[in-house]
């Protein structure tokens, strides 16, 4: 789990390549926790965990309504790793979530100030204050569309 | 003549009923709703607010659908099944929405946030936790904690929602605004285990459906996979196909509604 999660650069679109939309992906996102509010930011510097919205590098947040707990027996909250392609019963309420930032203005000013790669901040709130035990996801993805 | 070959009745228009802002709800509108409240809070079994609010959260099974395909469609079936046990108890009530896109200073619509109303406990400010709901043995009733009134969903963040032509992009982002709303009130709200026992959830929730509402009025040739379509929305008698289109259900959302009666038969 992070405080303030940090991704590698992620690659910007070549301006030869005009998108009509952007979005950022948040992919495998666990939701067994407080539920908590993730700011997300472009470009790290000067990203402390109490930036917010008003942030020059802020582009969006998202939420996450959490199972704070667990209150069955033991397993109870365990995902399967496997799912039986016949087993027609709901999936695991704790199969991971997915979140979509759209975010095409500030892949533009990105853009505009001639850089290719961009790092991807994210910081997560709970009740109001930094929170360093809630956020955990797999992979979050930079997609445009034409 | 067999019964194959009857030809079938004539079916009597059936009413809509009108689902209203509790904001614009009238004096009588919002004490019917609070008396259907009420009286659904006094029973205790399956016809009562208790049970059926267990069935989002605690007691286990945890029945309620997030983060999943199915969020839209399951809330839908959700609050149509409240609706109409609270309709047993007051004919012609239906389940208010909360615009949290508007009156921000307001914060809680006061309908909600009001303890006592004409000397009188307020229903819709909070709610009993049956023992079986808690998530700790003191939290006996909900509570809310909301945050700055600023920091909830802004008009324009909902109308970026609505503007997805895809409905599961809609339905991601849209449910990223909903989770967001449940941190904003805090307190039981906040956890999924709990939540449905306050009153705000329902009209949080009416909220949301309203929202769906709007984007299959605005994307009129947008639907689900039919993969999805015949898949059951437990625990209640209803698929994905059945929620689709809200006047089969018997309501529509108008802003406010206000009737005058007609001319006495002779």
């Amino acid at each position: 789990m992070a405080e303030r999660f940090m991704s590698d650069p992620i690659e910007l679109p070549p301006a030869s390549h005009p998108f009509e939309r952007a979005d950022l992906i948040f992919y495998g996102i666990d939701h067994f926790c407080q539920s908590y509010e993730a700011r997300v930011f472009f470009d790290p510097r000067g990203v402390s965990h109490g930036a917010d919205s008003t942030h020059r590098a802020f582009v969006g947040r998202f939420f996450i309504f959490g199972h704070n707990g667990c209150f069955g027996d033991a397993g109870h909250c365990k995902v399967p790793t496997e799912r039986d392609p016949f087993d027609l019963r709901p999936p695991h309420q704790l199969e991971p979530a997915l979140r979509i930032l759209t975010v095409t203005d500030a892949v533009r000013g990105l853009l505009e100030r001639e850089l290719d790669a961009a790092k991807v901040t994210v910081t997560a709130h709970t009740a109001g204050k930094a929170s360093d035990d809630v956020l955990v996801f797999d992979t979050v993805r930079l997609a445009t569309y034409a | 003549m067999s019964p194959a070959l009857t030809p079938a009745p004539a079916s009597a228009p059936r009413r809509l009923r009108h689902r209203r802002s509790v904001r614009r709800l009238t004096a009588g509108q919002l004490a019917d709703f609070r008396q259907s409240i009420e009286a659904a809070q006094s029973i205790g079994d399956e016809r009562g607010w208790q049970s059926i609010a267990g069935i989002h959260g605690l007691p286990l099974p945890v029945s309620c659908v997030h983060h999943r395909e199915l969020f839209l469609p399951w809330h839908r079936a959700y609050l149509y099944m409240l609706e109409k046990a609270l309709q047993e108890r007051v004919p012609g009530v239906t389940l208010p929405w909360w615009d949290w896109t508007a009156n921000h200073a307001e914060g809680i619509p006061e309908a909600y946030s009001r303890k006592r109303v004409d000397g009188r406990k307020n229903p819709l400010h909070d709610s009993p936790i049956q023992p079986s709901g808690r998530e700790r043995s003191s939290q006996t009733r909900t509570t809310r904690a909301p945050g700055p009134p600023g920091q909830l969903p802004s008009a324009e963040e909902l109308d970026d929602v609505l503007r997805n032509p895809d409905f599961f992009t809609f339905q991601t982002q849209l449910e990223s605004i909903h989770d967001g709303v449940h941190v904003w009130t805090g307190g039981t709200m906040e956890s999924i285990y709990t939540a449905a026992y306050d009153p705000i959830f329902w009209a949080h929730h009416c909220m949301i459906d309203r929202a769906w509402y709007l984007w299959q009025l605005r994307h009129p040739g947008a639907t689900l996979p039919t993969s999805l379509l015949s898949r059951a929305l437990a625990p209640f008698p209803l698929t994905v196909r059945d929620t689709l289109d809200i006047t089969q259900l018997g309501y529509d959302y108008a802003a406010s509604t206000a009737a005058a009666g007609g001319p006495a038969r002779g």
